[in-house]
């Protein structure tokens, strides 16, 4: 009778997956000659052990369906293949539609794709030649600053005229 | 000679119904166990298992021939259960009425009809194991039931998962580890 409060064998925890595996018959000979070894000497991994071999057979629900299920599964499955085959072929009939028109549309997409790659490129790499706004400046600050060098310079030879013109010994030269 | 797996995929391709006709009819009672052992229901079984094939016979353009035929159907196969059993949310009545239903079919038990508290019992196994293989997470769940109800190789169930023999090893111990706890009661 089942027990609430029976609680699960604790087995040596280092030993456990090879326990599971030993279960399943999936450890090498050397190694379920140790597993074996282990096992005779240590009770908790030997009930735990008998534990497995208890617990997980009842986790598999047997089915074993009559004739008559695969006679009709297998119908069943034919008209499906039937349904899904001629959906494929009028896919491939409109695939098929298509076909003659797909060099053509590939070529002008192709086309298309390389004129708007040059154009952008285009804008792109021509931008790189052209200066910032701030080298702009730097540039024409010096010139500037000159402009106005020259500009004194025109003022003062004026100024040097209006003298000369207003001295007695030169005033009608 | 019978043509083998890889001869009717080729045909099948081209277009030859009969082909994979008869690849169903080679795969599909393992692909209907398999399934069974996921959705615990014949008919949820058939369809799941059905679904698979026809996904198969769709994508038979995406079978590239490196792993076998087989490992490459149960791989979609497995994919189609672990869908189903995430977009599943059944609830505790169905579950133990059909625990219930199964367990009174002669042919599961044995040819003496169950006394009423065998049946209980064994409707109450039935739930609780149902319940444990649920709660494993997906990875966990695939490798115990290819492991434990299949009878596949960590090899095979590595190649079919597409992952390590090593992690696979950890998934089946994990998911024993977890199935123990849930079912020590029986033991």
């Amino acid at each position: 009778m089942a027990q609430d409060d029976k609680m699960a064998a604790v087995a040596c925890t280092q030993w456990e997956e090879d326990l599971v595996l030993h279960y399943y018959g999936e450890l090498a000979v050397n190694e379920r000659a140790a597993v074996d070894d282990h096992v005779r000497g240590c009770e908790p991994c030997r009930f735990y052990l008998k534990e497995l071999e208890s617990i997980l057979p009842l986790t598999v629900k047997p089915d074993e369906p009559p004739q008559t299920f695969w006679d009709d599964y297998s119908r069943e499955m034919r008209r499906k293949l039937t349904q899904v085959s001629d959906k494929k072929s009028w896919w491939q009939n409109l695939a098929s539609f298509f076909q003659p028109w797909a060099i053509p549309v590939s070529a002008t997409a192709a086309v298309a794709i390389l004129a708007l790659t040059l154009a952008l490129g285009k804008g792109f790499w021509s931008s790189k030649d052209v200066p910032q706004d701030d080298e702009v400046f730097m540039e024409i600050l010096p010139a500037a600053e000159n402009l106005e060098f020259f500009k004194t310079m025109d003022v003062l030879d004026a100024m040097d005229f209006l003298e000369d013109m207003g001295s007695p010994g030169k005033g009608s030269a | 000679m019978q043509p083998g797996d890889e001869d009717l995929v080729a045909l099948a391709r081209k277009g030859d119904h009969k082909a994979f006709e008869e690849l169903v009819e080679r795969h599909k009672q393992k692909a209907y166990r398999i399934a069974f052992d996921f959705a615990r229901d014949r008919e949820e079984a058939k369809d799941l298992s059905q679904e698979a094939f026809l996904r198969a016979y769709t994508h038979l353009g995406n079978f590239d021939g490196r792993s076998g035929f087989y490992t490459w159907f149960y791989r979609i196969l497995v994919n189609v259960c672990l869908d189903y059993k995430r977009r599943k949310k059944r609830t505790f009545a169905e579950e133990f009425n059909e625990a219930v239903e199964s367990q009174m079919e002669p042919s599961q038990v044995s040819q003496k009809p169950p006394s009423p508290d065998q049946q209980v019992l064994a409707g109450q196994l039935s739930r609780k194991v149902g319940a444990a293989l649920e709660a494993l997470p997906p990875k966990q769940r695939t490798a115990f039931i290819l492991k434990n109800n299949q009878g596949l190789s960590i090899k095979e169930i590595a190649e079919m998962m597409q992952t390590a023999e090593g992690t696979v090893k950890v998934h089946l111990h994990r998911a024993v580890t977890a199935l123990r706890q849930s079912l020590a009661e029986f033991a």
